[in-house]
């Protein structure tokens, strides 16, 4: 009796080997009476015992405090604001938050904002989570331990603790159950009520680096890939479980499925907030809503389950500093204090809300699971979105840029061609989105483009305009891609005129002028060649474009190519004249095939 | 669109036959015989000897010597060669040379373009006159200059926004071309630039027309006296002073008299 006694003590107040390398993982039974243990609602809802979607978020505060905003998202008020000097993110538990200040653990009620308790950090801060009846605590006593505890989340009060002798990562907890992830290899599921460990997953193939809990799901996984956490987990394997892998843009880089709970730094709210997928899942790890986004910075995008982008939205001016997946809607919070709840499907802003915050806002917390603004018919408006990022002048967002370029380019119509050679425009642009943007005007092969593109050849070298033709070389080059499509014949002969007025233009370089000519080619349908014609009588004996191999080639080729008999006679005349420049006698033997 | 007769211009080039002797020679056909000979020139690859007969062909009243400096132009011609040409052209002014001179007033080679661009003065055709407008926006100076100096022998009214245009920038062929052209009304409009255009430009625009014998009567040249006081810059007293210099003081003219006074003023320091 005396033992058991002993026995009790030390498993409420002492280490009792909860974590060490030897102990059984990946067993099936375990682990299935594990997840059949967590008291999880019904329905996606609000972990907070209201179960009222809140967001708590942290600003900047006077000195070195920083304040606590509590929001109702429903009833679209504030609940509270508290000063504190708080050096960690916010956990939310059922009536309850807690979070680091100076070296204590601190609880505040969640209604008020009022401290409930506190606790002190017996060692290096490795992390905390809550629940709805707990909170929980990671620390580092020294180079070779590391402890889990849990406390009552009304009083503070430690219920347990239990040590390790490998590296401890940020838990995360839902439903009664925490979730400790260890030595980047396994993640041990933990009773939360008594510390019991109930159940441990090893990665075989894959680290596990990082847990993201709803109230209804838990994920984990690495920068690579994710699990949902399900009975299939005790295989430890991708295949054998519910397993996925997010194609995200390669100019989206860094971004990630969640916390790295092995990271000190993402302890706070920090740029890592700021570039996340966001994701919900149904069962079996298929993903909701046909598809997932990314939130990077100012931007979310979304994907379609193939990957491809679907709708993108821009937040005007500044950062979103958090974001998350309710499953029924995509919320942001921008470091303005803005809040913003997006449609999943399709990006329409259902709500764009500021909540009232008087500094810049460093990050949130979203209490919301399940919930979303009602849907009111918002304008989807992906294009002036895509628009709004390529003309970013945010350097650190040049990668971004050539990914709404080409998301840009993929959607059909002049409008878009219109704002592509915007970007040319953009004096500010960098060079390589402009090179970019070239290729892509280039590839477009889009035939409601040829009237702006035709537009765009308006302009030309005025000494008294102070105008210059706006990438002529680039515009033709498009043209000319346009060569064997089914093109409206009045915009054809518009174009034609004004690709003409280029070709006639003194200061047209030879560069564009090739492109020119290709562009007359490609589209005038045999009306290009009395102007084709004229050119190259004009300057087959001149001393500088009559040697220039490239404008010979372009010309000869299209008057041999697309001309008929009497383009070839003039060619054969034009070999014959003694003051054709041999470069250019050359190229039209060889097009002739003359001996 | 160019009316090419490159076809028969080809033909000549290409062929290289001799001219079929006629049985008996008149003097008629000793001088087609000549242009004959030119037009092989104009079209043969020695350089020299292909501007000496663009030269020599302009020369000649002979409308077979005009369409042989045509017909070189239509096939194409070196730099050189194509000057001499187009000079020679609009020696004997003939409309159809009109879409000639257009096709080289875009020439990449400033100085066929300048050429060509100067030659249409001499062309009463609105075609001729848009061409030499679009010459005043040329970015090469030497080309606007010609231009202005087109507008100017051609009266060209439709060239007088831009010249005015030209004049804001300082343009000197444009402050002369203008005054070249203005009559009493357009010196009101140029004396209204006080303030957009440079003031040594308007100085220069205004004393040349003071200077131009058929300018009057006398009391428009006051009007012009007085907007040229109107000009803080130096060059205004530089303006009447050359004014004061080109003209009698008999008999006497009140608009000498006027730039007499403000000349004064200015020098002993006076506002006016």
């Amino acid at each position: 009796m005396k033992r058991l006694a002993l026995l009790a003590l030390v498993g409420a107040c002492g280490g009792n080997a909860v974590f060490h390398l030897t102990a059984p993982d990946n067993d099936r039974e375990a682990l299935s009476a594990a997840l059949a243990q967590r008291q999880l609602p019904v329905q996606a809802s609000p972990v907070n015992s209201a179960h009222v979607p809140r967001v708590f978020v942290l600003e900047v505060g006077m000195g070195p405090k920083k304040t606590i905003v509590a929001y109702d998202l429903a009833a679209s008020s504030i609940l509270w604001r508290q000063d504190a000097d708080v050096q960690s993110r916010i956990w939310v538990g059922g009536n309850f938050v807690v979070e680091l200040e100076s070296k204590q653990l601190v609880a505040r009620d969640q209604q008020t904002g009022a401290v409930k308790w506190n606790t002190s950090v017996p060692g290096e801060f490795i992390g905390a989570s809550a629940d709805g009846d707990r909170a929980y605590l990671v620390w580092k006593e020294d180079a070779h331990t590391w402890w889990l505890a849990a406390y009552d989340g009304s009083s503070g009060k430690q219920l347990w603790k239990a040590d390790a002798d490998g590296v401890l990562g940020a838990p995360a907890a839902h439903g009664g159950v925490v979730y400790a992830p260890y030595n980047a290899q396994w993640l041990s599921i933990i009773d939360g009520r008594t510390g019991k460990p109930l159940a441990r997953i090893r990665g075989i193939d894959e680290q596990i680096s990082v847990i993201r809990t709803t109230s209804r799901d838990a994920y984990y996984g690495s920068t690579q890939g994710v699990f949902e956490l399900d009975g299939k987990s005790s295989s430890g394997k991708r295949a054998d479980s519910s397993y996925g892998q997010i194609i995200v843009p390669p100019q989206l880089d860094h971004t990630t499925y969640g916390r790295d709970a092995y990271d000190p730094v993402q302890l706070a709210y920090t740029a890592a907030d700021r570039s996340r997928i966001l994701f919900a899942t149904t069962e079996g790890m298929k993903l909701a809503n046909d598809g997932y986004a990314v939130h990077y910075f100012r931007y979310v995008f979304g994907f379609d389950l193939k990957g491809a982008l679907t709708w993108a939205y821009s937040n005007p001016r500044v950062e979103l500093v958090a974001s998350e997946d309710s499953g029924a809607a995509i919320l942001a919070m921008s470091s303005t204090g803005e809040l913003v709840a997006l449609d999943p499907k399709n990006g329409g802003v259902r709500l764009q809300r500021n909540i009232g915050t008087t500094a810049p806002v460093l990050g949130a917390t979203f209490d919301a699971d399940g919930w979303s603004p009602p849907a009111q018919g918002e304008r989807v408006e992906t294009v002036k979105a895509l628009v709004s990022i390529a003309r970013d002048h945010d350097a650190r967002f040049d990668r971004v840029k050539e990914f709404a370029v080409r998301a840009l380019a993929q959607r059909p119509g002049g409008e878009v061609t219109k704002e592509l050679l915007g970007v040319l425009a953009d004096a500010r642009a960098p060079q390589k989105l402009k090179d970019v943007v070239v290729d892509l005007l280039v590839a477009r092969k889009d035939p409601a483009s040829l009237s702006v593109l035709a537009e765009q050849l308006a302009t030309h070298d005025d000494f008294l305009l102070q105008t210059t033709p706006l990438a002529l070389g680039p515009v033709a080059r498009a043209i000319a891609g346009l060569g064997g499509a089914k093109l409206d014949p009045a915009v054809v002969a518009t174009t034609l005129a004004a690709l003409q007025s280029h070709l006639d233009a003194p200061t047209t370089q030879v560069a564009d002028l090739v492109f020119v000519i290709d562009a007359m080619a490609a589209i005038g349908g045999g009306k290009e060649r009395p102007a084709l014609g004229s050119h190259l009588l004009l300057y087959h004996a001149d001393d500088d474009l009559g040697t220039d191999v490239a404008w010979g080639r372009a010309i000869v080729v299209a008057l041999e190519t697309h001309g008929g008999p009497g383009e070839r006679e003039l060619l054969r005349q034009v070999a014959a004249d003694p003051r054709t420049k041999p470069d250019l006698v050359a190229v039209i033997r060889d097009a002739l095939a003359l001996d | 669109m160019w009316v090419l007769p490159f076809a028969c211009a080809c033909a000549s080039v290409a062929s290289g036959a001799p001219a079929t002797r006629p049985a008996k020679v008149t003097k008629a056909d000793k001088a087609t015989a000549g242009i004959d000979a030119l037009a092989l020139a104009l079209s043969g690859a020695d350089e020299e000897a292909a501007a000496k007969a663009a030269t020599a062909l302009g020369e000649l009243a002979d409308p077979a010597a005009h369409d042989a400096l045509l017909d070189g132009l239509a096939f194409g011609l070196r730099t050189p060669v194509a000057v001499e040409a187009l000079l020679g052209l609009s020696k004997h002014p003939a409309p159809p040379d009109v879409s000639s001179f257009k096709r080289y007033a875009g020439h990449h080679n400033p100085s066929v373009r300048g050429t060509a661009i100067a030659a249409l003065a001499k062309y009463p055709d609105p075609a001729a006159h848009a061409v030499v407008v679009q010459g005043l926006h040329d970015t090469a100076g030497v080309v606007r200059n010609a231009a202005a100096d087109a507008a100017s022998k051609g009266h060209m009214r439709e060239a007088i926004e831009p010249l005015l245009a030209l004049l804001a920038r300082g343009e000197e062929s444009a402050a002369r071309a203008l005054a070249a052209m203005a009559d009493a009304d357009l010196v009101r409009k140029i004396g209204d630039q006080l303030g957009r255009v440079p003031d040594a430009s308007l100085a220069l625009c205004l004393g040349l027309v003071l200077r131009r014998p058929d300018f009057g009567p006398d009391t428009e040249r006051v009007e012009v006296v007085r907007a040229i006081a109107k000009i803080t810059d130096q060059s205004a007293v530089s303006a009447l002073t050359d004014y004061l210099d080109a003209t009698p003081k008999n008999p006497p003219r009140p608009s000498r008299t006027e730039a007499e006074k403000v000349v004064e003023a200015r020098l002993s320091g006076g506002a006016k």
